[in-house]
């Protein structure tokens, strides 16, 4: 049942209701997952991912049925990974070899992990992880080495993380750092999902000669996340805002959650969102490189999620409040418009590249550089997407090409007039029917005429003969 | 071996000054600047330099000149063209204009009678986006210039190139640098006119949406474009007979690019108003009727709008190929400078005032 708030928020919104339910009646899957051919553990492995992952799940199952096993247990995989390192109820000296060797763990026929405190809400995933061991086994050897290396390399850059005692006092310090970090939990699942795809002949092979561009696709969205969780995270006594960006506007972290600081604290959010937008163009880049629909849907939607968070971060203090969320309407909306085509996603991170721009502060810091970004990406999708056609020299205009518009151009014409005249021939044939068989009927048209005549002339005063006679005649009736 | 000797017209100028200050401290040739004027005061002169006074007009002080040099190459940054106010209401047989066509005209043919084997000529993007009221979204130099409605100045600019560009030969390499309007310490446009607009009490007003992208360019990144054509020419040659756009390659929102040149004065306008495109045409067309009725300058005209509110950058990939061009001063921080400079210089004129 909808809460009355959110039916008369609709009410005032119809365009976001009208974006739900556009979706949920529109949407075809590309893929749809088999589950009639699938065994208890495959099935044990589907009800953990609907479990585990908040938006995911439902892009990997419309995956193609190549890559949909394959992917979902690599997501279990590092989801399993994150709930160990996450749980600080484990203490580091058990933590660390478990990070450290989780892709030793994978070929463990049975292991289980039971000891993730109560409250890790994932606990119940690592508790019957043999079932994703059970499945990983039976996937092409290809996409176990990969998942293995990646799960080898976040696992070390995990524990890398977890034993820097500063980096759990102080947060991170500087923007390498905090790149580095995003790298290890994003980056190289970026790596990881672009070889499965490229293995399964559904990405273009050159997207593996330039790994910046699967690099970005990772940053972009761990970095929006780290903005719009910045108060969540406070709360969890985490820090991943780097202090070499924070320490230019307020002396101490805490301070961004002060009212009295709060235009410092805007503009420290701006150049957060500055320096994740600079991944922007990379995305698309990267974007233009995927052969197959589901996995350009599966690559696309979390992209254009995530500039759209930006969008609704930028100038945002409620981000040091609460959790600010993209609407539920827009997200159905970004949701049919990134499952489509590049062009459309172009189209998205254009529009909110501009809400972005349009809502810079003059007084902020970073006010010419955030500009000189977002016309960055403007002019990389016109790169891709010229909106005019060069237009060239009258000397280089083919004249046979010219002369051939024309003729397409004066059929046209010609078609347009033709389908007018019928148009017109068919509502004077039905007109004149009905009228004839309206009279056919029995209908006085002379009665009809007289009584139209009549309200026109008492409609604009005139006073002549038949105004003055005609209401007697209404008194009879 | 002996060292290159290089020639710069147009040598005490904004480009011309730095492009001196490129060429004595990057390169090792010998360098004479020639100007109709000496370096004007405050600029800086360079020991190692020689300056020669002639104009571009008369063609038979430039032979001599050029006969007794023998200069190996010339770098032409003489032409004249407007940035500001001035540029959309040129009339026919503006005779200062000539220059562009004239001028270049004597330059190339006393260049090439003394023997010159490579020419660089300083030409402006204004030949392609003075097309008003047109957006050039990306531009590159596939796309063809001189279409119509081009002001009377800039079609003289297009000319100039164009006579440059035809004399190209094995034996004469030639080239044409389109830059984008240049900023830099000591700028005589673009930041006066924008900072100008503080003063009139005219920066809360946006034409148009403000949205639309423009570009500029730094001083220094265009005259190092003219170092790498010169060396470019010198040896392999495949920039010859080529036009290149030189821009900073930072397209930015034409309102943002304001506002941050204002903030460095100290001004961030108090609200804004956006005026539609279309309204604005009046506004200007009505401005210049009281500029032609008052007879004072109007800051508004209906070039200046369909101007102002259009898109124009461009796509730079061909120099950063050939001539291996990169922006060696970003707009921010040459941004900065330029305002920083210029704020000093109000400072010192104020000082004379009230002395």
């Amino acid at each position: 049942m909808p809460k009355p708030l959110s039916i008369l928020y609709y009410l005032v919104h119809p365009q976001q209701l009208r974006s739900i339910i556009q979706w949920k009646v529109w949407h075809n899957p590309v893929h749809e997952r088999d589950e009639s051919k699938e065994g208890p553990a495959l099935k044990q492995c589907f009800f953990f991912l609907d479990m585990t992952s908040r938006s995911f799940a439902a892009v990997i199952k419309e995956l193609h049925p190549e890559l949909l096993v394959p992917v979902a247990l690599f997501y279990l995989i590092l989801r399993g990974l994150d709930t160990v390192e996450d749980d600080m109820t484990i203490p580091i000296e058990k933590k660390e070899p478990i990070l450290r060797k989780f892709d030793q763990i994978l070929e463990k026929d049975g292991w289980t992990f039971t000891e993730n405190g109560p409250n890790e809400k994932d606990r119940p995933l690592l508790v019957e992880f043999n079932v994703v061991i059970e499945e990983f086994k039976k996937i092409k050897p290809a996409y176990q080495v990969i998942i293995k290396d990646i799960t080898k390399r976040m696992g070390n850059g995990m524990a890398d993380y977890c034993n820097n005692r500063e980096h759990n006092i102080n947060g991170v310090n500087t923007i390498k750092d905090y790149e580095l970090y995003c790298h290890y939990v994003a980056g190289l699942v970026g790596e990881g999902l672009t070889r499965l795809f490229v293995e399964g002949g559904l990405a273009n092979e050159a997207l593996l000669e330039r790994p910046e561009l699967m690099e970005s696709m990772g940053q972009f969205l761990q970095q929006v996340n780290i903005i719009r969780d910045i108060k969540e995270d406070l709360d969890d006594k985490r820090r991943f805002w780097p202090r070499e960006i924070w320490s230019k506007h307020v002396d101490k972290f805490e301070d961004l959650f002060k009212p009295e600081h709060k235009q410092a604290a805007l503009n420290t959010s701006s150049e957060m969102i500055l320096l994740a937008l600079t991944r922007a163009d990379d995305c698309l880049y990267y974007l233009a490189g995927l052969k197959e629909q589901s996995v350009f849907n599966f690559c696309a939607i979390p992209q254009s999620m995530a500039i759209a968070t930006l969008d609704a971060c930028f100038q945002n203090y409620d981000i040091f409040k609460k959790n600010v969320k993209i609407t539920k309407g827009d997200a159905c909306q970004l949701m049919m418009e990134s499952s489509q085509n590049l062009r459309l996603v172009c189209d998205i991170f254009r529009r909110y590249t501009r809400r972005i721009h349009q809502k810079s502060n003059p007084h902020d810091p970073n006010f010419l550089k955030i500009s000189i970004q977002c016309g960055k990406i403007e002019q990389f999708i016109e790169s891709i997407f010229p909106s005019q056609p060069k237009p060239v020299a009258p000397e280089d205009v083919d004249h046979e090409a010219v002369a051939l518009a024309k003729r397409q151009a004066d059929a046209e014409r010609s078609d347009l007039i033709w389908m007018g005249a019928a148009v017109a021939f068919t509502l004077v044939v039905i007109t004149a029917s009905m009228f004839f068989i309206a009279w056919f009927m029995g209908a006085r048209f002379d009665l009809a005429y007289a009584d139209v005549k009549q309200q026109l002339s008492w409609l604009l005063g005139f006073s002549n003969s038949t105004s003055t006679i005609a209401p007697s005649g209404h008194s009879e009736l | 071996m002996p060292s290159t000797k290089v020639l710069i017209t147009g040598g005490t100028g904004f480009l011309g000054t730095e492009l001196l200050r490129l060429l004595t401290t990057q390169t090792s040739h010998s360098i004479t600047a020639l100007d109709l004027n000496p370096p004007p005061p405050g600029t800086q002169v360079f020991p190692n330099v020689q300056y020669i006074r002639c104009n571009v007009l008369d063609s038979s002080a430039l032979q001599a000149t050029f006969a007794s040099l023998k200069p190996d190459a010339v770098i032409h940054t003489v032409g004249l063209y407007y940035v500001g106010d001035n540029r959309y209401s040129m009339k026919k047989g503006d005779a200062m204009f000539e220059v562009n066509v004239e001028g270049t005209s004597n330059v190339v043919s006393a260049a090439k009678e003394a023997g010159v084997r490579v020419f660089v000529h300083t030409s402006s993007f204004a030949v392609l986006v003075d097309e008003l009221g047109v957006d050039f979204r990306n531009a590159d130099e596939e796309w063809s210039v001189g279409k119509a409605r081009l002001a009377y100045g800039m079609s003289k600019v297009l000319e100039a190139e164009k006579i440059v560009l035809a004399a190209n030969s094995p034996t004469f390499r030639t080239c044409a640098l389109r830059s984008a309007a240049i900023f830099g310490p000591g700028d005589p446009v673009v930041i006066p006119t924008i900072h100008n607009l503080i003063a009139r009490g005219e920066t809360p007003f946006v034409l148009g949406s403000g949205t639309n992208l423009v570009e500029f360019v730094h001083v220094t990144n265009v005259a190092h474009a003219h170092l790498l054509a010169l060396s470019n020419l010198l040896s392999s040659g495949t920039a010859a007979g080529e036009a290149f756009y030189i821009t900073n390659g930072e397209p930015v929102a034409s309102r943002a690019f304001c506002l941050a040149i204002w903030k460095h004065f100290g001004h961030v306008p108090p609200f804004s108003v956006s005026i539609p495109k279309s309204l604005a045409w009046w506004a200007g067309w009505a401005a210049e009727w009281a500029a032609w009725l008052t007879g004072k300058e109007s800051s508004l005209s209906r070039g200046l709008i369909m101007d102002g509110s259009a898109e124009r950058y461009m796509n730079i990939g061909k120099a950063r190929k050939v001539l291996g061009y990169e922006v060696l001063v970003g707009l921010e921080d040459g941004l900065r400078d330029a305002c920083e400079y210029y704020k000093k210089q109000l400072e010192g004129r104020k000082v004379d005032k009230t002395r």
